[in-house]
């Protein structure tokens, strides 16, 4: 299939289309995967999964249909089968959807930094970097009894081409790398993670240390939890690192401000104009990298031919806007914020985050916990969740005891809780250092998302879940 | 909408021809050993948003995924095109990661042994169109919303999946299964003034189409029922103690590292807080766990695994004892035994290792009003968010959907209450186990369980 040209291929098969929209998308993604551990090569793969998604509007219903084939006739027999799809539901569907209201949509090419760099490095360095990280982290230590170290990277290409004007190519790398170590010790087993996760090259991969480094500090960290002890439950006053912080924007209040959602009935549902937290949260989603470079969640063109933008959800404290497709910024009257994103060719879009943060402020670290004198300095993400009415849980990797200013020893990691707007009303420090820091998380929603959020270090208040008493 | 005849027997015809094409491709360039696993599905889908119609969708599609040894060094590549510059391409790509990885003597492919047919997609889940799948679709939203007006759906769906997986490799496996699912699920929240409940969702997998039609009701009824009571939360009481957990919650937290710490390959590299207990007693002697990939209850039915060998029931834990770990064709060939039956994954990935559908046994402690009454005061637990270290059994998160008990009846509905422990220590303190389960999206069967020892935070 060589020499491709997929807008012309799509021009094509979008001709003589008969509904009242049509979005085709061209997705041709490839993976290259590496993992290793304890010295064993347990995958190192390539994979290409590659289709045209083909969502139709129709007597005010949707319908979606997807082909592996990439030929005229194939993507025509999807385009027949996503409008009887639409046909059929119109039926049931009370509400019915309008044609999408004239926008600006991309056309031309978009390329991302370092794809193209990114996909000639050889397979076999990135499995000598597995290999390598993965022996000197498990040489950190004899308490050290195994390692594991992951790199994954995708190449993302796209042609999105709609029937109100849409023409685009969009190219993205997204390399990941992560490395577990594992200590034991007296029957005791504990983990240490670090991960980096970015939009861009190999040099952006690596812009907070090397593979080794990675390696050291999970080491480090796992040999420290051996003799962590686990804190106290409870309310507290707590500091949250930047990667808790991109965790509390993407769980707490990023998920409550999808307009789907919001139109569901979440929390912030009826909140435009309202305070819904302390003057020190400004919290935006953007489709760049503001601030640094290789935010995750990088997107120019959202996958309805919309360029994305940077949005400002809550400026000092407002709720100034919610995350839109092009079917609820209809509903809700305003421009769409570039938010319809789709995992791969068989998915459909979906109203989805890309790089979520809270503005940094004033101030550094060490004059937030000078200026504790009670609390918690709380690091490391692992997974969160949210809820309509607002409550969030996300778990924590360690923990420090703050009293008097001072830091504590390290402790075992908690999941905390809270009220999405609550929390960010106790808001009352955000220090002026930034930092994007989901790593290699994703976002699922039904289909994954590749997503980063970030943002300074903050202190509020939250529930702890920690030992009774 | 249309419907295309399904033939289940000519895709999976259709399919293992292009494993074994790609196979003498691979043996032809090099490989010394080859195992190709292919995989197609096809289905309608029907979402449903804020209580309205969102989408029908339909797909098809086939991928398939190689796996090649050379001198012992592994490679392996997957494609979902199916044209001769994308298989030639598959071969390359696997064969030139295997010339560079490191050998590895527990590089294997397992033997053919004999399987016996577990599933097979049933004619009337073939004949399954998307006008049967938006009627159940519009019946499960409409009994829904019929039940409360309070009740807010976020997202529901209905969805029939007709699926094929075939497998070849160079030491004479070779075969292919069929199967036909539908499946339905529930998701919302209750809304009641100012007062916004928390969600709450439920959703289930079946191979009959009677099954399905009689799961839409009490799916419906339960999910908003269990919304409504989430209205009107407020804070519960800490406290260190017996918690009551659901079916779903007891497996998150504390069948998970079990699951984990019985991967063979887990405990050969040390990450398993199991290695040095088997027979040994874990838990207290009211929990028995088996997998069970002969249950036609559960999704993970099926007659091999993602090598190839046959998938039987296993049991993990006998009455609170240790029993053995799970194995694929590699893990076994470092401990020198044989596999298990339990590699497992999809045709874009090596095969991994893991079970297929988990069956905790029931007890003696009754129906839910009897556990109710048996907890007495305290916490249930309907549903777990959180996170469980695998490596060491460490817990700690929300308790969602939740209720304080007092005087063994549901006094009200908590929020900001955490939970947290060590799940392999407190699996000794099991205290009761109710004498019904529940299936659990497909997934597994687990009755309600009692464990005393929960450290409860109340916010």
């Amino acid at each position: 299939m060589a020499h491709l040209d997929p807008l012309s291929l799509l021009d094509d098969a979008l001709r003589g289309a008969q509904a009242d929209h049509v979005l085709l998308r061209w997705h041709h993604k490839t993976t290259r995967s590496v993992a290793v551990e304890k010295g064993r090569v347990d995958n190192a793969a390539s994979n290409t999964y590659s289709g045209i998604g083909v969502r139709v509007l129709a007597h005010g219903s949707y319908g979606f249909a997807s082909t592996d084939r990439p030929d005229r006739d194939a993507i025509r027999r999807a385009i027949d089968a996503a409008t009887l799809a639409a046909k059929a539901s119109a039926r049931q569907r009370r509400e019915k959807v309008a044609a999408p209201p004239l926008t600006q949509l991309a056309q031309g090419v978009y390329e991302a930094d370092g794809a193209r760099e990114l996909r000639e490095r050889p397979m076999e360095a990135l499995l000598r970097l597995c290999l390598d990280a993965e022996a000197k982290t498990r040489a950190q230590s004899g308490i050290i009894q195994s390692a594991t170290c992951g790199y994954s990277e995708i190449h993302e290409e796209k042609a999105i081409v709609s029937s109100d004007g849409a023409r685009v190519i969009t190219r993205v790398a997204r390399p990941e790398l992560r490395v577990f170590a594992i200590a034991a010790k007296n029957g005791e087993i504990q983990r240490g993670v670090e991960t980096s996760g970015v939009t861009g090259g190999w040099q952006c991969l690596f812009t907070r240390g090397t593979a080794e480094s990675m390696g050291e500090r999970a080491a480090q960290k796992a040999i420290e939890l051996l003799d962590a002890e686990r804190p106290n439950g409870g309310r507290s006053v707590v500091i949250l690192s930047p990667a808790l912080v991109g965790m509390l924007v993407h769980e707490a209040v990023g998920h409550t401000v999808e307009a789907d959602f919001v139109l569901a009935g979440s929390v912030a549902r009826g909140r435009i104009g309202t305070r819904v937290a302390s003057d020190f949260v400004t919290l935006e989603d953007s489709g760049r990298s503001e601030f640094l470079p290789g935010a995750g969640g990088q997107v120019d063109v959202d996958d309805e031919g919309v360029p994305t933008q940077r949005t400002t959800i809550i400026e000092n404290g407002i709720l100034k806007s919610y995350l839109h497709d092009r079917e609820t910024a209809a509903h809700f009257g305003v421009a769409p914020t570039g938010n319809a994103r789709a995992w791969e060719y068989d998915n459909e879009p979906l109203i989805r985050m890309r790089n979520t943060y809270i503005r940094p402020g004033q101030g550094t670290l060490e004059e937030l916990i000078a200026s504790t004198p009670d609390g918690w300095l709380l690091d490391g993400a692992s997974n969160g969740q949210a809820d309509a009415n607002g409550e969030f849980m996300f778990g924590t990797h360690e923990a420090r005891r703050i009293r008097n200013g001072k830091l504590g020893a390290r402790m075992k990691g908690v999941n905390i809780s809270g009220t999405a707007f609550e929390v960010l009303q106790s808001v009352d420090a955000v220090t002026s250092d930034f930092r994007w820091d989901l790593g290699s998380g994703h976002c699922g929603k039904g289909q994954p998302a590749k997503v980063d959020a970030g943002g300074p270090w903050l202190r509020c208040k939250v529930v702890l879940g920690g030992k009774e008493g | 909408m249309t419907h295309v005849p399904y033939d289940a027997q000519a895709l999976g015809e259709t399919l293992l021809a292009r494993c074994e094409r790609l196979i003498d491709m691979a043996k032809a360039a090099g490989a010394h050993e080859a195992e190709a696993f292919a995989s197609a599905s096809n289905g309608v889908s029907v979402k449903y948003e804020k209580g309205d119609l969102k989408l029908v969708s339909s797909d098809e599609g086939a991928v398939v995924g190689l796996r090649v040894f050379r001198d012992k060094r592994a490679g392996f590549a997957s494609t979902n095109q199916s044209h001769d510059e994308a298989l030639s391409a598959c071969v390359r790509d696997a064969l030139a990661t295997a010339s560079f990885a490191p050998a590895h003597e527990a590089n294997v492919l397992p033997d053919a042994l004999p399987w016996q047919r577990t599933v097979a997609c049933s004619p009337e889940v073939a004949r399954t169109d998307g006008e049967l799948i938006l009627e159940l679709g519009a019946e499960l939203l409409a009994t829904a919303q019929a039940r409360s007006a309070k009740i807010a759906i976020d997202g529901a769906a209905a969805d029939v999946t007709r699926a094929v997986q075939a497998i070849a490799n160079t030491r004479g496996i070779r075969g292919h299964e069929s199967d036909g699912l539908v499946s339905l699920s529930l998701m919302g929240m209750a809304i009641d003034g100012a007062d916004v409940g928390g969600m709450h969702y439920d959703s289930g997998v079946w191979r009959s189409l009677d099954k399905v039609r009689a799961a839409v009701r009490p799916m419906a009824h339960g999910m908003v029922d269990v919304c409504v009571g989430n209205l009107g939360s407020t804070n519960a009481h800490s406290y260190r103690g017996p918690v009551l957990f659901s079916a779903d919650a007891f497996v998150d937290l504390f069948i998970a590292p079990i699951v984990a710490g019985c991967s063979a390959l887990a405990v050969q590299r040390g990450r398993s807080p199991l290695a040095q207990k088997l027979l040994t007693a874990i838990a207290n002697p009211r929990l028995t766990l088996r997998d069970d990939p002969t249950d036609q209850d559960l999704a993970g039915a099926a007659a091999f695994d993602r090598e190839g060998v046959p998938a039987r029931p296993f049991t993990l834990v006998q009455e609170g004892v240790l029993m053995g770990w799970m194995h694929n064709a590699h893990s076994a060939a470092v401990g020198k035994t044989v596999s298990t039956g339990h590699a497992r994954g999809g045709a874009r990935s090596v095969p991994a290792l893991g079970p297929h559908g988990l069956v905790v046994s029931t007890g003696d402690g009754g129906d839910e009003q009897a556990m109710l009454r048996a907890l007495g005061r305290g916490l249930y637990i309907e549903r777990f968010s959180g996170t469980v270290d695998p490596t060491n059994g460490d817990f700690s998160g929300v308790a969602k959907s939740s209720r304080w008990i007092e005087g063994g009846a549901v006094s009200h509905s908590v929020k900001e209450t955490l939970i947290s422990g060590n799940a392999l220590q407190l699996l000794q303190r099991i205290a009761l186990v109710s004498s019904h389960s529940v299936l659990l999206g497909g997934t597994a069967k687990a009755p309600m369980v009692i464990v005393d020892g929960i450290d409860v935070t109340a916010g």
